[in-house]
């Protein structure tokens, strides 16, 4: 009752969706620079591509945000990375971190009723989960969904294994 | 609306029909059998949910026929890298088929698939080539083709099912540079 002058309840959703897109955004265009900066060659020109592709996504959110009327949350000066990086290894750890958790963020968008932001949310999902594969060596099933919101298969009888 | 029988969290499974069936026989009250006879029409997102299980199963028997293609005799040299390479990304889209059978109860009598068959699932209507490079890329173009077509069911799906169906989607996507590596040789290891 306190918050029936705000909007719509699945517009306030949305912009908070977005709103945690973007601080994922903003960690990852910080983390990318730690991740750059232990590699070289071929590995530093893809964190670079990398570091790029989520400064546009940074941009795109921020400019969603603003079409609905909302202030876009701002960079933090610093962060706080999951890891200590030493070396190029823990530099590929850390792109994997920082892609895992912004695959999650996406997936917050495509949980979306409208149908555009859902659709930017579906390709943002597939365009992290690429990178984290690069950056982890191997690809998984579920990118981005925590294993408590898969459920434990039942063996339906269908037989379809092997 | 059906969007009663739409899982609002993911451990919740879409009910196959039966959710519909009940209202359906309440009104029409006491007498005609038939009305459990005709089963009713299915709610939009178990029509979705078996799109994505037929995809998935002809995606497995893509895989399977591959697979097999380089466990026989005429396999080649490369026959047991592609093995080697082939195998994670089989047991993935199992995975997939796996969770995606989770989400949908299914009242005795009726098949989770959208074809009956269980041999075969559509599979021959593109039928896999047998040289490898072109196996390797048959592969390729169906994972892609997937993964857009689940893009496009996720747009009208319930949320919780258009999480799945993007991270499905989005791990579909991540096989076509593994396939890439495999089709440009052994050396193309990522890690």
């Amino acid at each position: 009752m306190s918050r029936q002058a705000s909007p719509a309840p699945q517009a306030a959703g949305t912009v908070s969706a977005l709103q945690a897109a973007l601080t994922a955004e903003h960690a990852a265009v910080y983390g990318y620079g730690v991740v750059g900066a232990y590699l070289a060659g071929r590995k530093q020109a893809a964190a670079t591509a990398d570091w790029v592709a989520h400064q546009e996504a940074r941009d795109k959110l921020e400019a969603l945000l603003r079409a609905r009327g909302s202030q876009p949350v701002a960079a933090a000066v610093a962060y706080r990375l999951p890891i200590r990086v030493r070396n190029s290894s823990g530099a590929a750890s850390l792109a994997v971190l920082l892609e895992d958790r912004i695959t999650t963020a996406y997936l917050g968008l495509v949980a979306l009723d409208t149908p555009a932001v859902r659709k930017f949310g579906a390709l943002q999902v597939q365009a992290s989960a690429l990178r984290a594969a690069y950056w982890r060596g191997s690809t998984v099933a579920f990118p981005g969904l925590p294993a408590s919101a898969l459920a434990a298969p039942r063996r339906p009888g269908a037989g379809s294994g092997g | 609306m059906l969007r009663g029988t739409v899982a609002a969290d993911p451990t919740r499974r879409v009910v196959l029909a039966a959710a519909a069936l009940l209202p359906l026989a309440a009104v029409s009250g006491c007498g005609s059998v038939d009305v459990l006879a005709t089963p009713p029409s299915e709610a939009p997102d178990v029509g979705l949910l078996r799109s994505a299980i037929a995809a998935e199963q002809i995606m497995i028997a893509h895989y399977g026929t591959v697979l097999h293609g380089a466990g026989s005799p005429g396999g080649g040299s490369g026959a047991a890298g592609l093995t080697t390479a082939l195998e994670p990304l089989l047991a993935e889209h199992r995975a997939h088929l796996a969770q995606l059978q989770s989400r949908l109860i299914i009242p005795a009598g009726r098949s989770a698939s959208a074809s009956p068959s269980p041999s075969g699932p559509a599979a021959g209507a593109h039928p896999v080539p047998t040289a490898p490079a072109a196996a390797i890329a048959f592969l390729q173009a169906a994972e892609e083709a997937a993964a857009t077509a689940l893009l496009a069911r996720l747009v009208t799906a319930p949320s919780s099912l258009a999480q799945l169906f993007a991270s499905i989607s989005a791990s579909e996507a991540t096989h076509v540079p593994v396939l890439d590596a495999v089709a440009r040789g052994p050396a193309g290891h990522a890690g």
